[in-house]
């Protein structure tokens, strides 16, 4: 269970100070599988960092299974993003001169994973993201964009965390590729109760998720869920 | 993999740049080493060359040294009274004795060749010089030095017209420890020291080559004035000149003198290298200008010393310098690289990795880097210490010696008292000139291991406290980049 609570980040540029997280409140369960629609510099990407504890806010806080993330010592923050967070970004983030296993590794060997434990989970998340086995052991820098996508996805279900912040997780994907990936995120949230909370351009994928968030102007407005938006109204 | 395979592959992630790295850093631990290394050998040599006849004077009698000279003859109560000066140690006195053959002794007045009390060579005064007979043949022949400075020594000598060929005579020396007439201990090759060097015995120390000359072994006996003496033992002095002679007990050699109480010399032991100028000042004055003079023997090797010792110094500012340097170039090259990729710390961080992780592969890191630039500066080392430890010391000697050279003259003769047909009787100096060219470097595994630690030192929080900083910087700053 994660709660927002007024959330707010401001930058200053100049002498303007913009947010594009103004005032932002909103609960999920776990389990739940989310998505956040907005135009581009809406702030989403600052949105997911806040929750994801790579940022602090400006004022507001988050609070993960009763636990409030503001004033957590910068040890406990590292922690809760090893063990409770997996992060995707928007622009991988995932170590050039490393092999594809080595980087879903990474986060493994932080939480102390025996190495051969290691490589055999790295091994099973890379086929689930469908990476070709001939391609787990090359540098992340000869692999495309799509295909590097997908090892940030791997490596972000490494530790097998609560809670699963994905920005733009298909935005490089073929459509077939992307529906995959899709059914993979959403077979996490049904039956291993992860909560995932995912950024999009994409309608489909948000038309599949259980609830609809968007932000606008630093706001942050719920839509109708899929099943009555999607399906006329019965009977 | 691990952090450390992590590290090691960062460290070569630039080929040309680890190279570029690795030689910079090779060159300035390679000359912090031979640094280190040439300021141990100097300074071992100065200790060696302080220790050996760094602090001894040297007392004569006034107006007189050797055999040379007059005035009053030194006296045990000076010896009680130089004993009793601040900062003096240890008081040895001395009785040389001159023995002639006494075989060639009886040809040559039977030649007609009676000359002063020396039998043709003693000074003019003869203040405390004792000609005594001996059963011992010289081991030193008289050459055209010999011959000349007996014939020109003699007061009323060289009036014959045929002159037989000479020896040399032999020089016995009373010592009140197992010291010889520079104050230096005697290096024993065989058999034993006298024992109680203030009683009067029949034991004697031998010069290994008169010992030669005269058949002579430890057990053997020979004359004095038809006094007979036991060969206790046989010293080695370095030189011919010096192994020509022999050592009794002081009381002994006061005892054939018929001189008791008499002294030729006083060896004082100053108790440190600075206290000596101090203490000779103060042991002239309470024996009195008039009675003693007081020499310092060491007068050049201290100048030796010190020119040594600025080389260590130097040798030692050098060391720190090029230690810098290496730990500079490794700080500087950790700051660029934690730089280059504060974006990737970035990414460790947001993914979980701890700050003591993230600081622990860029030490790794550093610490190849370092590994690599001292094995290849080691190497250099190894090879440029022996020269430039050597280039040092001798440049330093060139200059010393040049000193020597004017100087020598005197000081043979304060350190030796013997103007004798034998060149190179320089007491410390022929020692400390000999010390000074012999210094040469080598590398003890205890200094070079002190070196690297140093520099593994630096580069560890060269690359620790870049990498920490830059860690606790909130991850999304580092990811967004500049
Ligand atoms: N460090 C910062 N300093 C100043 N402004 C910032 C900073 N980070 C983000 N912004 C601004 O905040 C706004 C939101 O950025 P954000 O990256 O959250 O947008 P986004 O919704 O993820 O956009 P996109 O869909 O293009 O990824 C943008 O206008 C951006 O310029
Ligand atoms: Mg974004």
């Amino acid at each position: 269970m994660i709660e927002v609570k007024n959330l707010v980040r401001a930058f200053k540029s100049g002498d303007r100070t913009i947010k594009p997280v103004n005032d932002v409140s909103f609960e999920l369960e776990q389990g739940t599988l989310a998505s956040i629609v907005g135009k581009s510099g809406s702030g989403k990407s600052t949105l997911l960092s806040l929750l994801g504890a790579l940022d602090k806010p400006t004022s507001g806080d988050v609070v993960v299974n009763g636990v409030s993330l503001a004033g957590m010592p910068d040890g406990k923050l590292t922690e809760y993003r090893r063990r409770d967070i997996g992060f995707v970004f928007q622009q991988f983030n995932l170590i050039p001169n490393l092999s594809a296993l080595d980087n879903v590794m990474l986060p493994m060997e932080f939480a102390g994973m025996r190495k051969s434990a290691r490589a055999q989970r790295a091994r099973e998340l890379l086929e689930q993201v469908q990476l070709d086995p001939d391609k787990h052991v090359r540098r992340i820098n000869r692999l495309s964009g799509g295909e590097q996508q997908r090892v940030a996805i791997a490596r972000a279900l490494a530790n097998e965390p609560k809670l699963i912040l994905a920005d733009e997780p298909t935005g490089n994907l073929d459509e077939q590729t992307g529906e995959h990936i899709i059914e993979l995120l959403s077979s996490l949230s049904r039956d291993h109760n992860t909560t995932i909370l995912v950024v999009t351009h994409d309608r489909s994928l948000a038309n599949k998720t259980d609830r609809r968030f968007r932000l606008q102007q630093g706001k942050l407005t719920e839509e109708p869920a899929r099943n009555r938006a999607a399906v006329p109204a019965a009977v | 993999m691990s952090v450390l395979a992590r590290s090691v592959g960062n460290a070569f992630r630039n080929k040309v740049r680890t190279a570029a790295v690795v030689a910079v850093l090779a060159v300035a631990i390679g000359l912090a080493l031979a640094m280190l290394v040439a300021n141990q050998a100097v300074g071992a040599k100065v200790q060696e060359l302080n220790a050996s006849v760094g602090t001894v004077l040297t007392v004569n009698p006034a107006g007189g040294q050797g055999f040379e000279g007059g005035g009053e003859p030194l006296s045990s109560e000076q010896a009680a009274t130089a004993a009793g000066v601040p900062n003096v140690t240890a008081v040895v006195g001395t009785k040389a004795l001159r023995l002639r053959n006494a075989a060639e002794a009886a040809a040559q007045a039977a030649a007609g060749q009676a000359g002063g009390p020396g039998g043709g060579q003693g000074g003019p005064g003869g203040q405390s010089t004792t000609t005594l007979t001996t059963s011992l043949t010289a081991a030193v022949d008289a050459g055209t030095l010999g011959n000349r400075n007996q014939a020109s020594e003699g007061t009323t000598g060289a009036t014959g017209t045929t002159q037989p060929a000479r020896t040399l005579p032999i020089t016995a020396t009373g010592i009140g420890a197992e010291v010889d007439s520079a104050g230096k201990a005697l290096e024993l090759t065989e058999g034993t020291g006298l024992g109680d060097y203030t009683a009067d015995s029949t034991k004697a120390l031998l010069g290994t080559t008169l010992a030669e000359k005269n058949n002579l072994k430890v057990g053997s006996t020979f004359t004095i004035n038809s006094k007979t003496f036991t060969v206790a033992g046989l010293f080695d002095a370095g030189t011919t000149f010096g192994n020509n002679a022999l050592y009794v007990t002081l009381p002994a050699a006061q005892t054939l003198a018929e001189l008791p109480g008499e002294l030729s010399t006083m060896i004082v032991t100053v108790n440190s290298m600075e206290n000596v100028d101090s203490t000779k000042t103060a042991l002239q004055a309470a024996l009195g200008t008039d009675k003693a003079d007081v020499t310092q023997g060491q007068r050049n090797l201290e100048t030796a010393v010190s020119s040594l010792d600025s080389v260590k110094n130097i040798s030692l500012v050098a060391f720190v310098a090029a230690l810098g340097t290496a730990g500079l170039i490794i700080l500087l090259i950790m700051v660029m690289l934690v730089r280059e990729r504060r974006r990737e710390i970035g990414v460790l961080k947001a993914i979980g990795a701890p700050n003591l992780t993230i600081g622990l592969q860029f030490v790794l890191e550093a610490l190849v880097l370092v590994a690599l630039g001292s094995v290849v500066g080691a190497a250099i080392a190894s090879f440029a210490s022996g020269g430039i430890a050597s280039a040092l010391v001798s440049s330093s000697t060139s200059t010393t010696t040049a000193a020597t050279g004017q100087r020598g003259p005197g000081l043979a003769g304060a350190a030796g008292g013997f103007p004798g047909g034998v060149p190179g009787q320089g007491g410390p100096l022929g020692g400390a000139s000999q010390l000074l060219t012999s210094v040469t470097a080598s590398a003890s595994p205890g200094v070079i291991a002190a070196g690297i630690a140093a520099v593994f030192g630096v580069a560890i929080i060269g690359a620790l406290v870049p990498a920490l900083l830059t860690a606790r910087i909130r991850p999304i700053e580092v990811l967004r980049g500049e």
